[in-house]
């Protein structure tokens, strides 16, 4: 697949401090995409940079394969974005809010029509936007991104004070977006959200990338084995320690925490039998996004 | 492209109460300060049963012949420059100064990456307003001469000259108004803030008006008169004289001695000395706004 969005060396620095610092990154088409860190990390930055609201230090971005930095306008022809709170002319409604966007990009009023029937926001379109509540305003910020029918969205906390259901909307709207071949780019802090709707994630810390991959395998990784024993929980687990290839065996109430490959969970089970201990489960132990996340952002720098 | 980003520049500043409130603002203060011209010649002709002159009689007669035709041509666009100077501040900072503290600028500029036609666009539309403003004080002029003119016993008459001049001197006023938008809009974007480009603005105004005042200068020699002539109040006030020149109008009587066409600096030097100033104050404001990040939430 090619990639939609694809980042050399990205770097920026404000004065003294790196902002972002030697970013690779690449998200192929049709996906959806996590852009994760805790506040600070450069995400912001890094969106900006790819919409030419701010220019690189060093280093190039390529944006549905234009140097963003020599082809701005043809790059952003095809990227809806959303950059951090839903910015609109208060005096004015939701539809001629809209119609501001539209106009400077020649749409004709049933692309307005589209966009806020998407976002469900058809029947408040006339109202101010000032009146707005702030789960109005993010959709409204949303459909102003999908209004000329983009191949990329970039959405930089979307689902900032959306409810419950407004969220678990967003989430098939993204869905959707990225099953008619769009490419869809999220910055969130919702671990949870981008962990139900990501294929793939990366996770900034202080400008750069320690982690990235696809969620299942980043999920997979390092986690180890669940083993469900009846009786002999202290003596499977000193038995377990002597093995080279196990790293570490916790006892949790009726279960053993063994951390090992998952890969070697048959292995394991075939060692405590012949030790006369019955294993009655054994699964690959997942922890959430939200453990990786914290795991890997609150370690010292 | 440009035309695309006029049409959206213009339902923003349409729109917008600020616009329409001092749009109202503009034409009362205009209307006020040629009904206070009403009163003070009607009392002297005597037309409110009683008569006090407050002025010689020739000075009455200059403020007589605003208030009919074609004078009252000259008169609203002599207030173009001084309430519409205020106005014009304001419009430029709020439409500039307001999408930063909005947060829209990245929105628009996302969407649009072309900064150089964005500025443009939002610059033409500010002009183009001012224009609508200018045409919306000679309609109140228009009325305030029939009633006036009428109730004084004379509306006077326009010839074809008259109709030639009006939009030259149209002209000529916008263009005294544009080293203010530029100004204005060079505050706004290098403090990125509504606050920043109206008090650049007025502050500039305040000190311009001030300098101006020094009307001793040009009556000295040498260097002092030379920086004199080359301030931009005084070469705005060489082109407003002249509107009102054209329309029969003296404002060295009414007014002021000192805005007498003979020691104001000669059209050509103005036009060239205010685009002189424009293409400085316009330079500095594209430069900015292409060159900086921009970065974080308003």
């Amino acid at each position: 697949m090619p990639n939609v969005i694809e980042t050399h060396k990205l770097s920026k620095r404000f004065g003294q401090r790196i902002a972002v610092d030697s970013l690779d990154l690449q998200v192929a088409a049709g996906e959806i995409y996590g852009f994760l860190g805790p506040n600070g990390a450069g995400k912001t930055t890094t969106i900006a940079m790819l919409l030419a609201l701010v220019k690189p230090t060093s280093g190039q971005a390529f944006v549905l394969g234009y140097d963003i930095q020599k082809n701005a306008s043809e790059a952003l022809q095809g990227v809806g974005a959303m950059v951090e709170a839903p910015a609109f002319y208060p005096y004015l409604s939701g539809w001629d809010n809209l119609r501001v966007f539209a106009s400077a990009a020649g749409l004709p009023n049933s692309a307005i029509e589209r966009a806020l029937s998407m976002v469900d926001l058809s029947t408040r379109a006339k109202d101010k936007f000032r009146t707005y509540s702030q789960g109005m305003k993010q959709r409204l910020g949303i459909a102003a991104a999908l209004l000329h029918d983009p191949k990329l969205i970039i959405l930089d906390e979307p689902t900032n004070g959306l409810d419950p259901a407004g969220t678990v909307e967003l989430r098939e709207l993204i869905r959707s977006l990225a099953a008619d071949g769009r490419t869809v780019f999220i910055s969130s802090h919702l671990l949870h959200e981008v962990e139900h709707i990501c294929s793939r994630v990366a996770i900034l810390k202080s400008g750069k990338i320690v982690r990235e991959g696809a969620v299942a395998d980043l999920l997979k990784r390092d986690q180890g084995l669940l083993l469900d024993l009846a009786s002999e929980h202290e003596r499977a687990a000193q038995l377990l320690r002597q093995l080279a290839w196990v790293a570490d065996v916790r006892v949790v109430g009726k279960q053993l925490e063994v951390e090992a490959p998952s890969e070697r969970a048959a292995e394991l089970n075939m060692f405590l039998a012949q030790q006369g201990i019955a294993v009655s489960g054994i699964r690959a132990r997942e922890s959430s996004l939200e453990e990786l996340f914290l795991e890997l952002t609150q370690t010292t720098s | 492209m440009l035309i695309k980003l006029l049409k959206a520049e213009w339902i923003k500043l349409v729109h917008r109460p600020m616009t329409k409130t001092l749009l109202l603002i503009f034409l009362l203060m205009t209307a006020l300060i040629l009904s206070l011209y009403f009163v003070v010649v009607g009392l002297a002709l005597g037309s409110f049963g009683f008569q006090v002159a407050l002025f010689n009689p020739v000075q009455i007669e200059q403020y007589r012949l605003q208030l009919s035709f074609p004078g009252m041509f000259g008169a609203i666009l002599g207030q173009v420059n001084g309430i519409g100077g205020i106005c014009a501040i304001i419009i430029t900072a709020g439409a500039i100064g307001s999408e930063y503290n909005w947060g829209t600028l990245r929105a628009q500029l996302a969407r649009q990456p072309n900064r150089a036609m964005y500025l443009t666009a939002k610059l033409i539309a500010i002009m183009l307003l001012l224009l609508i403003a200018i045409l919306l004080a000679q309609a109140l002029g228009l009325v305030l001469a029939f009633v006036f003119g009428g109730l004084l016993g004379s509306v006077g008459s326009v010839n074809a000259g008259d109709l030639i001049n009006l939009p030259i001197a149209i002209l000529r006023s916008l263009y005294v108004l544009l080293p203010y938008v530029l100004f204005t809009a060079a505050c706004s974007i290098f403090g990125r803030s509504v606050l920043a480009g109206t008090a650049g603005g007025m502050i500039f105004l305040t000190t311009d008006l001030v300098l101006g005042g020094l009307s001793f200068l040009p009556n000295t020699d040498g260097l002092l008169a030379f920086v004199y002539s080359l301030l931009v109040q005084q070469n705005i006030n060489s082109l407003v004289v002249r509107n009102a020149y054209s329309f029969g109008l003296d404002p060295s009587i009414a007014l002021s001695r000192f805005l007498d066409l003979a020691i104001l600096p000669s059209q050509l030097q103005a036009v060239i000395v205010i685009a002189v100033y424009c293409l400085s104050f316009g330079a500095t404001a594209y430069y900015w706004f292409l060159k900086r990040d921009l970065t974080g939430a308003a």
